[in-house]
């Protein structure tokens, strides 16, 4: 029972849901909230931006006229009541969005939205802009059908008026919220328990356990009444360790050694071999693919290209072939820019860490979206989604729309999640390798410092030995330009001139061509800036605050004197992306602002190469689209200063896009130049230049200017003169100091020589800001501000993205752990300890096994979070080396009472290959595996079938015999033999995929022409076997698609079949072993695994 | 006295607690095959995720024929008549209309009349304008519903939504939702056939995805050629060639089987080898119309001048026989060279009378034809563009997109038929009365199929998924 009145009240009890208690290792929060409608009330008055000192004037208790009265009895309270108290009264079923309308302190506090009505203010007041159904802010209401317009005017009048109403009975009874008690969640939860190292549980027979994890599944079946299973054959164990750990068979030599390898240390040393294959990272980078909504498209209307994501998917591979610690690999995906020590390639140096975070940024996305922010909040829905089941096995987006219906996981806490995603930016960061990029740019600009010192201590003769300053020259050139009469003529009065007054006559010549460009530079002073809003002016010998860069290329020149490898003297106070030649690549990032003009000038010198956008809403797509974003994007002719210093200007749709949020990027890919001096906001035009008195140029000032420019240089400062002469080419460093420029030379010769980069997608930190919530889930709708920080009941407190990093990869949070073995669990048993592998929440399932599986989370860390402990000790397990069929000791009825679907692991499961290891152990059987790894990826072969927009060429039918994991992934021309045995559509994460079994898969294996080709294949390899018989080459055959070897019955009838097809074929051989070959593909036991 | 406030989420059931609750909670057809994906026992095996399963009550229809306008028809050209734009043709929107969204391409020009005639059709008499000769014919068959909204004014989220129930690429489409729920009542064909007449909409194949269901539940796409599907021509040279090697697979598979003593997965994918055998036959005798009458091809318009009516009618006279076969789902999508599409942000005359001339004849057939051979009371016909256009030009001579209101309409099985329902204003720009939105529009498509929308539900995300979200009224104006 709310009042008014109890506001003050509640604002304190919502103060001290801010702040957290300490709770053993988890800090807890005090969840004595929370009567809805009242926070609903508090984030009300913050969203609408009305201090708690106004907020009395919307109570005050107007007293209505009669007239005002009669208005309302008579016009405004039927429409209410015809209308809206369906939906919106006390006596209403359900009452909608929290709002009461049948009362006057219902529709002054509000629903979740806020005040509905702000007296006198049309535009303001929520219920105006509902019956206007123009939806600005709020569904048009009624929902069904547009009132009157008679019955809005009356609405409209009503408000105008002051919205007096009469209602002024304080309803003694509110409606309530079911509260909603997270601690009580949070304690009932299994998944949200602490984890603690269970003891062993006690089984009778001592002998069949191996690992430890086998005493668990042994006390369960025990418990059952049930027996293990007989150990698998060793084959059967060998075809299932492979396919398990390196997605591909056992060759038959493979077999041959494990079969005769009567070691007590066989199995060990099969698995420690596997564990170290090449082949493993790309198996289980597969999942974790599958996991991150892999794709290198980004899908929609065009399926533009999602760039350089395949350096991530190698990442993946590499770190699990490196057993990269778990926790580790969490802390890379989530903050891997942010991390002190990132880790290096151990053959390359770059820097491994940061293509983790390109996980975050592999969601689809489309063009022109008609609105942008609304487009960012379902990005960060999929990111929050991918983020919160991928590591912790939590439906966190589930409460972007209402604090989560069973979990205790609340709205603030999905935004203050949001907050990071808006904090940062994406990035296609430069790796180096080896290093060599910042050893040479380390290098470049030493040898630029010393050219730039060694300048400095040179005498400035900037006239050579004739002792003439630029001064003579300039009246020398005066004079000649007054005395010659025609271009002919020039030369020969040039020629005198020199002569006369002992003048350089090839200098005086472009003192000739150059003195009004020179008059002009020297006597420009720069634009008209007062009044302007100027964003930035890049003053000073650092970035300024908040502005960032990726890469190296981008440098703040500073005051003082500077010179590029290319021997320019740089123009003092601006940001230069070429200092240390063009090749070099980078970004450079301003912090986030609003955008509120119309305009964005940026003063520049480019190259046609170098990008400009405006990053609205993070919204990425601009570049590959311009529709409602003309003029966010500028490039080639955009950029393309021609050498000379211009404005150039951020417009078109920009204007659209006033009151977002936005951030500048300047983009040097390689092979382009651009240097920045200034960004100024402005509806209009870009700034002008300065205005000047006429100034007295002649020779004796240009004297002068000589002489300080020679003291300044000295100071390591840049006098204009210097610039100006340079830049015409009167002056070069090499006139200067010889020794400079040798400095110079070698500077460029290594600029020149960079060797390439490689680009990833990455996360880069932006500027840290917090994140409102959303009212249900609507961004037009603004509710409180939360901080970035962790869910709440797992600490919460405020936190960068490194510290939330910290917070998911350790055992003291619940899920981490938990979540990642029972993933292994799956892949490697068939089914997860927790089935619903990516929700560990309430409406997943429980565990079936809950003590093992905390007792493979702390083994897990224990063991340094490696990855390949844990599968080592779960296939080399008693459970895993089962047969397949149940102990025969044990009656059928047993078990189809006690255990009918196999929970408790009685026996090992039948599963069918997935897609990738079918078409994987395709390729091995016919010897066409191509088994290099990495790079970018092999073109989706496309059928007939495949059409529409964004279709590109098709690729080889056979991949190049290239592994499964290096197939394109284009969203919107996924590859149909991989979807059809169940590959997932890359749009959310997917820890486990569909088991479909349908005819479609039997079409593929008895049709496609890929497999049709390969059966061919590997009758040719066969039929090439010297020495051999037909029974001999038949059991090759078998053993290469089956990993068995046939009975002799068996051979006998594959022979007979051989005969029949020959027969058919009218003694062509060949192809009958091509059948053979593809009618052993066909069969359950190639692609079963046993 | 307790309430509960806004339940709008109201289809949480509380979850089972165990396994045996689980069972029970999923054995009512709807969510057992949710638990077939969690536990290998209780597979698709024995039947298949296609195979027919009961509806929720009885539904009026059983098959559903889904005319898929790519691109966006427009409604004040095509059946939603305003006179009031003959007015004030020519002038300022802005002024005379007031505030307006904004639209996708930004470049709103003068109030735009229609080019076309309108006049009343049939007893029902609904407006259509002279662009649908021959539908009007059956006008009176036909349900409107004119004051359709979307979420969405750019193709491919709208087109997701429409499809899919959601403007995000990646969540089950209608028909697939239709095949969880139903099945189908042919094994030998796919369940959900997209007829492609050239154009795949913006969007690209996950218009007709499976998203989060199985996979076996996305569309197949045909081609309207004589090998429509890919992987159904027999790789071998003669049939005797593929019986022989099946008839080995079978003996070996067979072997394994008993090896595994009958594993339900295996056994399950056995079975597949006979129902692809059999499909094999089933599709090309499907594109054989060797059988179909003269008269008949006539009527669906393949004999007719313009080639893209040749197509669509094929795409027409095929969904009869798919109908015919019960397959449970069929959408066609539009032949390519009308313009783009139907989105005629210019050359609006041209495109527009191009794409009528290729759809009208062939939809006008197809309703005589199920009609006379009594198949139209039990398939539902729905005729739908992703959005409608602006009542404003575009530039001056194309209509932008928009959604705040336009019309689709319904025929056949429990299709109330000469029923209209809504409006919107009186310059056909936002739908003010009965204002229905898509998932309102799923709600009733899988009501007529005998589904509750709220009950057919798929546990992904944490969430109990629904073709509605936590959406969709019915539309009961146009239910007979």
């Amino acid at each position: 029972m709310i009042r008014l009145d109890q506001r003050y009240k509640l604002s304190a009890k919502s103060l001290r849901r801010c702040a957290s208690v300490q709770d053993g290792h988890l800090r807890l929060f005090s969840l004595t909230v929370s009567v809805r409608i009242a926070k609903a009330t508090l984030m009300s008055v913050i969203a609408w931006g009305l201090p708690f000192s106004v907020a009395p004037s919307v109570l005050a208790e107007d007293v209505p006229t009669a007239e005002q009265i009669q208005f309302f009895e008579s016009k405004v309270r039927p429409i209410f009541v015809e209308h809206c108290y369906e939906c919106h009264s006390e006596t209403a079923d359900e009452v909608e969005a929290e709002l009461l309308l049948d009362s006057k302190w219902g529709w002054m506090t509000g629903g979740e939205s806020g005040p509905a009505i702000i007296p006198g203010n049309l535009d303001e007041s929520l219920v105006i802009d509902a019956v206007r159904y123009e939806e600005n802010k709020v569904t048009a209401m009624p929902p069904r059908s547009k009132l009157s317009d008679k019955e809005i005017g009356v609405l409209e009048e009503w408000v105008k008026m002051g919205a007096p109403d009469p209602r002024t009975a304080k309803k003694t009874m509110v409606p309530v919220a079911n509260e909603i008690d997270f601690q009580k969640r949070f304690n009932e939860h299994w998944s949200w328990r602490p984890i603690t190292k269970p003891e062993f549980p006690w089984v009778t027979d001592r002998k069949w356990p191996r690992a430890g994890l086998d005493r668990f599944v042994l006390h369960k079946i025990e418990a059952a009444g049930l027996m293990p299973a007989a150990e698998a054959d060793r084959r059967t164990w060998l075809r299932r360790v492979y396919f398990d750990l390196i997605g591909l068979p056992p060759t038959a030599d493979q077999f041959a050694a494990f079969l005769s390898d009567n070691s007590e240390h066989a199995h060990e040393k099969v698995v420690d071999e596997l564990l170290h294959s090449p082949f493993l990272g790309e198996k289980w980078a597969r999942h974790w693919m599958d996991l991150v909504r892999y794709a290198e498209t980004y899908g929609h209307e065009f399926d533009y290209p999602l760039r350089y994501a395949h350096e991530y998917r190698d990442y993946l591979i590499r770190a699990f072939n490196a057993d990269v610690p778990f926790d580790q690999f969490i802390r890379e995906h989530i903050a891997g820019d942010l991390l002190n020590e990132p880790r290096k390639n151990p053959e390359e140096g770059w820097n491994e860490s940061i293509i983790g975070t390109g996980f975050w940024y592999l969601h689809e996305a489309t063009h022109a979206p008609t609105d942008v922010l609304g487009n960012e909040a379902d990005i960060m829905d999929n990111q929050i989604d991918v983020f919160g089941k991928s590591f912790l096995g939590l439906t966190i987006a589930c409460a972007r729309c209402h604090d989560h219906k069973f979990d205790a996981i609340t709205t603030a806490d999905y935004y203050a999640l949001t907050a990071y995603l808006q904090s940062s930016c994406r990035q296609e960061y430069p790796l180096d390798p080896l290093g060599k990029r910042a050893a040479s740019t380390r290098e470049i600009n030493r040898l630029r410092r010393l050219a730039v010192d060694t300048l400095k201590t040179s005498d400035l003769v900037m006239t050579g030995e004739t002792g003439k300053n630029s001064g003579d020259y300039y009246r020398a050139a005066m004079q000649v330009v007054a005395e010659a009469k025609s271009e002919a003529d020039l030369a020969v009065v040039v020629s005198q001139a020199a002569k006369a007054e002992g003048l350089d006559a090839a200098l005086l010549q472009r003192w000739v061509d150059k003195h009004e460009p020179i008059k002009n530079e020297l006597i420009d002073r720069g634009y008209e800036l007062e009044n302007q809003n100027v964003f930035a002016d890049f003053k000073g010998d650092t970035l300024p605050e908040g502005w960032t860069t990726s890469g190296l290329a981008f440098s703040p020149i500073g005051s003082g004197l500077q010179l590029s490898s290319d021997g320019a003297v740089l123009v003092p106070n601006t940001v230069e992306s070429a200092v240390n030649g063009k090749k070099q690549v980078g970004i450079l990032r301003s912090p986030t602002f609003e955008i509120t003009t119309d305009r964005i000038h940026v003063l520049l010198k480019a190259s046609a190469g170098a990008a400009v956008r405006v990053v609205i809403d993070n919204f990425q797509m601009a570049e590959f689209n311009a529709l409602l974003f003309r003029g966010t994007f500028l490039n080639n002719k955009g950029t393309d200063t021609q050498g000379q210093w211009q404005w150039k200007s951020l417009a078109g749709d920009l204007r659209k896009y006033k009151g977002h949020k936005a951030y500048l990027e300047f983009i040097d890919n390689g092979d382009a130049s651009i240097a920045i001096d200034k960004v100024v906001f402005s509806d209009g035009g870009p700034p002008g230049k300065m205005r000047v008195k006429k100034l007295v140029f002649d020779s004796d000032a240009l004297s002068q200017m000589e002489q300080e420019a020679a003291i300044e240089l000295r100071a390591g400062r840049v006098h204009p003169l210097i610039l100006v002469l340079l830049r015409n080419q009167i002056l070069s460093v090499e006139d200067i100091s010889q020794e400079a420029s040798e400095s110079l030379q070698q500077a460029r010769e290594l600029a020149e020589n960079l060797p390439p980069i490689r680009r990833v997608i990455a996360m880069a930190q932006g500027t840290s800001e917090d994140a409102h919530v959303y009212i249900r889930g609507s961004h037009q709708n603004i509710g409180e501000v939360v901080p970035a920080r962790f869910l709440e009941v797992l600490g919460g407190e405020p936190a960068t993205r490194l510290e939330l990093a910290n917070r998911v990869a350790t055992l003291e949070n619940p899920l981490t752990a938990r979540v990642i073995v029972n993933r292994f669990w799956h892949h490697l048993f068939g089914v997860g300890i927790v089935p619903t592998v990516d929700d560990f929440g309430p409406q997943g399932l429980p565990p079936s096994h809950p003590e093992l599986l905390d007792w493979l989370a702390t083994d897990l860390v224990e063991h340094g979070w490696s990855l390949k402990h844990l599968m080592k000790q779960m296939v080399l397990s008693s459970t895993y080396r089962q047969a397949t069929v149940a102990n025969e000791a044990i009656s059928e009825k047993l078990v189809a009472s006690v255990d009918p679907s196999n929970d408790l692991l009685h026996r090992m499961r039948v599963r069918r290959l997935s897609g990738e290891a079918i078409r994987d152990a395709v390729l091995v059987a016919s010897g066409r595996l191509e088994p290099k790894p990495f790079g970018p990826s092999i073109a989706t072969h496309r059928t007939p079938f495949m059409t529409g927009r964004g279709a590109r060429p098709s690729g080889p039918l056979d991949g190049n015999g290239r592994r499964s994991v290096y197939l394109s992934v284009y969203r919107n021309f996924l590859n149909p033999f991989m979807l059809t045995f169940d590959m997932p559509s890359p749009f959310g994460p997917q820890g486990r995929r569909s088991k479909s079994n349908v005819p479609a898969q039997a079409l593929t294996l008895m049709n496609d022409p890929f497999i049709i080709g390969q059966a061919t294949v590997i009758a040719d390899k066969i039929l090439s076997l010297a020495d051999q018989n037909r029974e001999q080459k038949i059991a090759i055959m078998v053993e290469r698609v089956h990993g068995i070897v046939p009975t002799e019955n068996q051979t006998q009838q594959l022979s007979q079949f051989l005969e029949s097809q020959a027969n058919a074929y009218g003694k062509e051989d060949k192809r009958a072993w091509a059948d053979l070959a593809h009618a052993l593909l066909n069969m359950k036991a190639f692609y079963f695994l046993q | 006295m307790t309430k509960k406030l806004h339940g709008h989420c109201g289809r949480f059931a509380s979850r089972p607690t165990n396994r045996r609750e689980m069972l029970q909670w999923c054995a009512n057809g709807f969510g057992a095959l949710a638990l077939s994906t969690l536990s290998e026992s209780s597979s698709a095996s024995a039947s298949g995720p296609w195979v027919s399963k009961p509806s929720h009550f009885p539904g009026r229809a059983k098959n559903v024929i889904f005319l898929y306008m790519d691109g966006g028809p427009s409604h004040v050209d095509t059946f939603d008549y305003k006179p009031q734009l003959e007015k004030y043709d020519g002038q300022d929107p802005r002024k005379v209309i007031g505030k307006l969204a904004p639209t996708q391409f930004d470049a709103v020009g003068k109030v735009l009349k229609s080019q076309w005639k309108f006049s009343q059709r049939g007893e029902a008499g609904h407006w259509m304008s002279d662009l649908f000769p021959c539908l009007s014919e059956v006008s009176d068959d036909l349900a409107m519903i004119k004051s359709m909204t979307s979420k969405f004014s750019e193709h491919t989220s709208a087109n997701y939504f429409l499809h899919t129930g959601n403007g995000l690429q990646g969540k089950p489409s209608m028909g697939a939702w239709l095949g969880y729920g139903l099945g189908s009542e042919n094994q030998q064909l796919p369940g959900f056939v997209v007829l492609n007449g050239g154009l795949i909409p913006p969007g690209g194949l996950d218009c007709f995805g499976s998203g989060f269901l199985p996979s076996a539940y996305q569309g197949s796409v045909f081609l309207p050629k004589a090998q429509p599907l890919a992987n159904i021509k027999p790789s071998e040279a003669n049939s005797q060639l593929q019986k022989s090697k099946l008839a080995l697979i079978r003996d070996f598979d067979q072997q394994t089987s008993g090896q595994l003593r009958a594993d339900p997965e295996v056994e399950a994918a056995i079975q597949n080898y006979e129902t692809a055998f059999k499909m094999q036959t089933a599709v090309p005798e499907l594109m054989d119309l060797s059988d179909e009458t003269e008269e008949t091809k006539r009527l669906y318009g393949l004999e007719a001048e313009f080639n893209n009516t040749k197509t669509f009618g094929m795409q027409c006279l095929l969904a009869r026989r798919l109908v015919e076969r019960g397959v449970r789902f069929i959408e066609l999508t539009c032949p390519g060279g009308n313009g783009d599409r139907w989105d005629q942000h210019g050359g609006l005359v041209d495109g527009h009378n191009k794409n009528c001339k290729t759809v009208d004849q062939p939809i006008a057939a197809l309703i005589k034809d199920l009609k006379r051979t009594g198949l139209f009371d039990s398939t539902l016909v729905v005729w739908a563009g992703e959005f409608g256009r602006t009542p404003f030009a575009q530039g001056s001579n194309g209509r932008d997109h928009n959604p705040f209101g336009f019309t689709v309409w319904m025929a056949g099985g429990g299709v109330k038929g000469g029923a209209s329902v809504g409006a919107t204003d009186e310059w056909g720009y936002r739908a003010i009365e009965n204002r229905f939105e898509i998932h309102d529009l799923h709600a009733t498509m899988l009501h007529l199929l005998g589904i509750d929308h709220t009950k057919s539900t798929f546990r992904f995300s944490g969430r109990d998924m629904r073709l509605t979200d936590v959406h969709g009224n019915l539309i009961k104006e146009v239910i007979a």
